[in-house]
């Protein structure tokens, strides 16, 4: 089952290069375009899953501790704003790089 | 990008988008502030009143993060506050282009923040005293390798800021873009189907929906993601100020907890 799950799952990925391969007049069928598309959209799914994990953690301990000190509420918002610009820069990272992928594409 | 997003309709020949409506930011803030400060009355009304609460709002800030002391960088810190806003609003505006979507307008933002600290960090503790903090409370024969780290960190710190603010602005904006332009799809099949109700059906509804996503949804969360974009940069900038003139006092405050 797992094992034809994996062969399922290369034969997907195959796919866009094949395509490639095959269609009339493309010059020379660089598999790296359609991979760099498929790469991108990975990346990003499992950096806003992850990220989204983390932040997750992270507002959850700030709620917390503000409904244990309504008084420092402020003070937690602040640094839970903080952190959570620091979790999300790690996605957004990742963003820019699908995005050169996509868009700027340095490797054909 | 070009394929999936209109230019903005006003350009000048020869020069960058960024560049033009960085100048339209400037051009907002500076006739703002005139009109701010046009006759400053003890007791202030309209502009004048907005501005003095803005700014409040920022030495407020200041005040909580660096302390007193803080307050001469104001103008530096709410400058590049104000700018980063209007220039996230602006790429919300049909036809317009935010500067702050360029990685070049927020490298610039964060470079002018990466010499400033260590100008004014510089300036406060003399150089070699300054150096000196990169190396940490740590054991003699660990300050060399505490050195490489820090400045490898200290030089991560522009490029974070850089690729956070770009990289927040773009991506709202491409997923603004692609939601556009399944708008255009939409419209393609209602096209493609017209003269049969299931057209009229499939067009009108799915507009409908589209637009009813986009304004009650998709622009106040870019709007909120504007707002708290610059307050996130603002807040990084004094984190960094603070912990270039705070160190010398009182051997790292509360943002270094391995120095006590």
């Amino acid at each position: 089952m797992r094992r034809s799950l994996i062969l399922a799952g290369l034969a997907v990925l195959a796919v866009p290069g094949v395509a490639l391969a095959q269609a009339p007049g493309a010059p020379t069928g660089s598999w790296v375009g359609p991979f760099a598309v498929l790469v991108a959209g990975f990346a990003m799914a499992f950096a806003a899953g992850l990220c989204a994990l983390g932040q997750g953690k992270a507002v959850a301990s700030a709620v917390d501790a503000m409904a244990r000190q309504p008084g420092a509420a402020a003070r937690i918002q602040t640094a839970m704003i903080i952190g959570l610009a620091l979790i999300e820069s790690l996605a957004i990272y990742v963003l820019v790089v699908a995005m050169i992928l996509l868009f700027v594409q340095p490797i054909q | 990008m070009n394929v999936i997003e209109h230019p903005p309709i006003f350009r000048l020949p020869g020069i960058p988008d960024h560049v033009t409506y960085t100048w339209a930011v400037m051009v907002i803030l500076a006739v703002a502030a005139f009109l701010a400060s046009r006759n400053v009355a003890l007791v202030p009304r309209g502009m004048q009143n907005f501005f003095e609460v803005v700014l409040e709002q920022f030495q407020q800030m200041i005040d909580d993060v660096i302390g007193p002391e803080g307050r001469r960088f104001l103008p530096l810190i709410a400058t590049l506050g104000l700018f980063i806003l209007v220039g996230n609003l602006l790429s919300l505006v049909p036809g317009m282009y935010g500067p702050t979507t360029n990685l070049n307008t927020t490298a610039a933002c964060a470079l002018v923040v990466f010499f400033a600290y260590h100008y004014i960090g510089i300036r406060k503790q003399g150089p070699l005293t300054y150096l000196k903090h990169f190396m940490g409370p740590v054991p003699l024969a660990l300050k060399p390798l505490m050195f490489v780290i820090e400045i490898i960190s200290h030089l991560a710190r522009p490029l974070s800021l850089t690729l956070r603010l770009f990289g927040n602005m773009t991506g709202g904006h491409i997923l603004l873009a692609i939601i556009f332009f399944l708008m255009g799809l939409d419209g393609l099949i209602g096209w493609a189907l017209s003269g049969t109700p299931l057209g009229a059906v499939v067009g009108g509804l799915g507009g409908l929906v589209m637009i009813a996503f986009t304004v009650g949804f998709l622009y106040p969360l870019k709007i909120l993601v504007s707002f708290l974009q610059a307050f996130i940069f603002v807040m990084l900038t004094m984190l960094y100020i603070s912990g270039a003139i705070e160190e010398a006092e009182h051997h790292g405050g509360e943002h270094h907890p391995a120095h006590h």
